[in-house]
């Protein structure tokens, strides 16, 4: 099976991303870039399905040549092939561009592959904007069945079997492919790449495909830091009997019980 | 402005979020309509009728709907109108853009804000871990968002229903191509950590399952609340996922907020920061949790929680 993971590069999620005063952006300074989380568990997946039924892996991302950085990663932990995607201008795209430039971009990419995709997935969400609609979008413009928050596939027939988590449980679908699906945390974590992958695919060429963006449907507009929340009382007390205590009185006295 | 309201039912009911959406709808359109899809809705269809709704449709669909199906439904029902709202469940994040897709709207998700300036909708959403907010200005004549549950309050019931009507849709045929084959309900998830009440949140710091079951379990029991969980506390599955609180978890916004042994990473408190009162309970003073906490304990989780769960029991039977 052909499968094409869709990126977005992201500042690393573990650092804690705060206001730059002097431009009213969010400061990214020591946030190093990286491939979005929910997009690395797609990799993954089709890394892993590849592997136990064949078919091989394409990474893509929608950016410039800095975005480049997720790409090469990816092709050290599974993706066979890569491709950079231009058009949209990243201080405004919206959700909507960047599905269409992917959109525009995948049946290029099919061709210089030389083989279509028969499976399209995209992290269900970025871990810095949180927007959560790329692939739903994608989705929307091919005539292909579509499944969001997935945690397995496996071949089924001349289809798929993929198992959707909800929030009390998981559904199984059955559909035909191709399909556009959107990825969850499975059970398992990305692999790490070894030296030797690393090395290689610092080597790999990555082409870039140019695509023209749809108009922007959505504007985005000030930066702005949420109502802090005041701390309120600290009690720290050797005897924890007197603490509760403490607890109780204020607790009592702010109505909360 | 005309608005249309999905309301998403959970056992015949409306769930909480949803109806919270009805204030949102009145605030800011002329109509503020309400839209049920599914079966067995009289009850849910009457309670969003008694919360303001102009209008309440109800779309009959047999058996479970695959989100295309829903998605399919509701872009054709949301053609008479200016802006459509789902609230920002799972479910409701993954359908709000593929009906924007399916009606070329410009949409948003998660939005902790709804207005309306020159025809045009507004939004305020957090990003970056809730670490910062964002205005976004949608310019199509049409809108879908997703409204963060919490941000509005859950309407009063009115005396007088507005008049429920079947509303005649059918998913189109492109929509249906994939199945639903089988369901796999997780034991024992039958709970709403978004509209309760009270919810009481073990973090790493609990030390052990067992801990983390007992303590956390009698604190919420004693409170008649639920009990959530920090990532660390899903990774070592100590419970279930659906329990999760934080980014690619539940957002949450109890009255009540708990956390024991929950140190305050920020994809956590993303989750929670909008409760109403915070208690934290931490053995490391210097832990972030207790900056945005209305009563900081500072103390091992194993010692405070059975005194403090004494303590409540007390006064609760005090008060009789």
């Amino acid at each position: 099976m052909e499968i094409l993971v869709c990126f977005k590069q992201v500042p690393d999620d573990s650092v804690e991303i705060g206001m730059d005063a002097s431009t009213g952006k969010p400061d990214l300074k020591g946030a190093d870039p990286q491939g979005n989380a929910f997009d690395t568990y797609a990799l993954e997946m089709a890394a892993r399905y590849t592997e136990e039924h064949g078919g091989t892996v394409t990474a893509c991302t929608v950016g410039t040549e800095d975005d480049k950085v997720c790409l090469k990663n990816a092709l050290a932990v599974g993706a066979k092939k890569a491709y950079l995607v231009t058009g949209t201008d990243a201080e405004t795209q919206d959700a909507d561009q960047v599905a269409s430039v992917l959109a525009a971009a995948i049946p290029k990419m099919e061709e210089a592959n030389g083989a279509k995709f028969d499976l399209i997935l995209c992290g269900r969400e970025s871990t810095d904007n949180i927007g959560g609609q790329v692939g739903e979008l994608l989705a929307q413009k091919f005539p292909y069945p579509f499944v969001t928050n997935i945690v397995a596939v496996d071949p089924k027939d001349d289809g798929a079997t993929m198992k959707k988590e909800l929030d009390e449980g998981y559904q199984v679908l059955e559909l035909p492919l191709p399909a556009v699906a959107t990825v969850s945390k499975p059970n398992y974590d990305p692999r790490y790449p070894t030296i030797k992958n690393k090395l290689a695919a610092r080597r790999m060429q990555i082409p870039e495909i140019a695509a023209e963006p749809a108009d922007a449907k959505v504007e985005y507009l000030a930066f702005s830091e949420p109502p802090k929340r005041q701390a309120g009382v600290k009690i720290q007390d050797d005897d924890d009997e007197v603490a509760v205590k403490q607890a109780m009185e204020i607790l009592i006295s702010d109505k909360v019980l | 402005m005309n608005v249309l309201a999905f309301i998403d039912v959970k056992d015949g009911k409306p769930i909480g979020t949803s109806l919270e959406l009805l204030t949102a709808a009145k605030e800011i359109g002329e109509t503020a309509d309400a839209i049920l899809v599914g079966e067995g809705l009289e009850e849910a269809a009457q309670a969003a009728a008694k919360c303001g709704a102009g209008k309440v449709s109800v779309v009959e669909a047999e058996g479970l709907l695959t989100e295309e199906a829903l998605s399919s439904i509701l872009a054709q029902a949301a053609e008479a109108y200016d802006l459509l709202l789902l609230s920002a469940t799972t479910l409701g994040k993954t359908i709000t853009p593929q009906v924007a897709g399916k009606l070329g709207a410009g949409s948003a998700n998660d939005v902790i804000k709804v207005s309306v300036e020159d025809g045009k909708v507004k939004v305020l959403r957090p990003v970056y871990s809730g670490n910062l907010q964002q205005e976004l200005a949608i310019k199509t004549d049409k809108a879908v968002v997703s409204v963060r549950g919490g941000s509005y309050d859950k309407p009063q019931e009115e005396g007088a229903a507005a008049p429920v009507e079947k509303l005649d849709l059918a998913a189109e045929e492109d929509a249906l191509r994939s199945k639903i084959v089988d369901v796999i309900a997780e034991a024992g998830e039958t709970v709403n950590l978004e509209d309760a009440k009270v919810v009481v949140c073990g973090g790493r710091g609990m030390g052990t399952k067992e801990d983390f079951e007992s303590l956390c379990g009698a604190l919420a029991d004693v409170l008649g609340g639920v009990v959530g969980a920090s990532r660390p506390v899903i990774d070592s599955e100590w419970i279930s996922r659906t329990r999760q609180v934080g980014q690619s978890g539940k957002i949450i916004s109890p009255d009540l907020y708990i956390g024991c042994g929950i140190s305050g990473a920020s994809q956590h408190v993303s989750g929670m920061r909008d409760s109403k009162y915070i208690i934290a309970i931490n053995k490391d003073e210097e832990a972030p949790i207790f900056e945005i906490a209305n009563l900081g304990i500072v103390g091992d989780v194993k010692k405070v929680i059975p005194i403090l769960v004494e303590e409540i029991k007390k006064r609760k039977e005090s008060e009789g």
